[in-house]
């Protein structure tokens, strides 16, 4: 292997690139690219097999971390056991370095009972490895997760999220003691106001087809404006603020039946 | 999340709203359903819970209108916890 890909100066903004096209939904971060902004020295060549090999990591590994146990009740999420079909144990001794084992390991399920000890195992089996990669390669890639995981975990749950989301949530209760036009007296109101609106993806992709993304900005983040939203206000008097309560205890009660115990 | 309603007490005692919404709805019905969505095509292990709402809303002329939504779980449990908020606060009022 090249000395320049065995260093982990340039990984990092690797695996940021790799990120954007695997889990940010955002193409055209080519290989080509890539290599001439971060490995220059390197031939594609000898860059191809590299890559294919950190793009294995990053999309099985990183998933099965991503939806794994572990995540899951650290965020006080339900875990649901067995989900038929889903979880495929992978062999990662499996030669990287082939591409077509490679891209077959790109399009496989990941396993979903990984922790984040089972990913340092992992990459320490592979320091160890003829032709794996080098400890401070894994150092990098270990920290590139830990910085990483919120954000990319978030962004492919809003890949699969094409309804709009509830962005904002405002609200205020008004004593009502007199009305300019009825005598009522003392109905108190809440006033509620929901911000309503979709995923900023969409707006993402068509804004950034064509436009060519520079290595750097890959590892400063790229924000963009959320697209408009819509405001909702809904007026409700005691009797439906219970209502809608009672309906939302019911919501958290097939929540709480879902968790399964450990 | 605090919003910017703007109250005008001295007026006419009917809270002014500021240029976001103008027009406040009655909520006329609540439906939701709990998913998980398994698979996907950016994900082939997702595993993610969310929560879909749909609010069935009337303005004051009585024209009904569907709105929906998705939360993540803990979208919804702060949704859940501001609701709980609401409903002890009018109970004092």
């Amino acid at each position: 292997m090249a000395a320049e890909l065995e260093g982990s100066k340039s990984l990092s903004g690797l695996l940021s690139g790799l990120a954007q096209d695997t889990f940010y939904g955002h193409p055209g971060i080519t290989e080509e690219l890539l290599r001439s902004q971060l490995y220059p020295e390197v031939s594609p060549e000898e860059f191809r097999p590299f890559l294919a090999k950190m793009k294995g990591i990053l999309k099985s590994k990183f998933l099965g971390l991503l939806f794994s146990k572990q995540v899951f009740r650290s965020q006080n999420l339900p875990w649901i056991e067995g989900v038929p079909g889903l979880s495929a144990a992978l062999n990662m001794s499996a030669n990287m370095e082939n591409p077509a084992v490679a891209a077959g390991v790109e399009k496989s399920i990941a396993s979903a009972d990984m922790d984040f000890n089972q990913l340092e195992a992992f990459l320490t089996a592979q320091t160890k490895k003829q032709g794996g990669i080098t400890p401070e390669q894994a150092a990098v890639i270990s920290r590139f997760w830990k910085s990483h995981k919120t954000k990319i975990r978030e962004s492919l749950m809003n890949q699969s999220r094409w309804d709009s989301g509830l962005r904002g949530l405002s609200w205020r209760v008004d004593g009502k003691s007199q009305s300019r036009h009825s005598p009522q007296i003392h109905t108190p109101v809440a006033i509620m106001e929901l911000e309503i609106g979709k995923s900023g993806q969409d707006l993402y992709k068509s804004k950034c087809k064509d436009l060519y993304l520079p290595v750097w900005s890959l590892t400063n983040g790229l924000h963009l404006e959320a697209p408009e939203s819509e405001f909702l206000c809904l007026e409700f008097d005691e009797l439906k603020v219970n209502q809608v309560l009672k309906k939302l205890s019911e919501v958290e009660e097939s929540i709480s039946t879902l968790m399964q115990p450990a | 999340m605090v919003g910017s309603l703007n109250r005008v007490m001295e007026e006419s005692g009917e809270p002014q709203l500021d240029a976001k919404s103008k027009v406040t709805n009655q909520l006329i019905d609540f439906q939701w359903k709990l998913g998980m969505a398994v698979s996907s095509d950016s994900c082939r292990s997702l595993k993610y819970p969310y929560v879909a709402v749909m609010l069935k809303v009337a303005d004051h002329s009585g024209q009904v209108k569907n709105k929906s939504f998705e939360m993540t779980i803990p979208q919804f449990q702060n949704f859940y916890r501001q609701f709980k908020e609401i409903a002890a606060i009018i109970e004092t009022v």
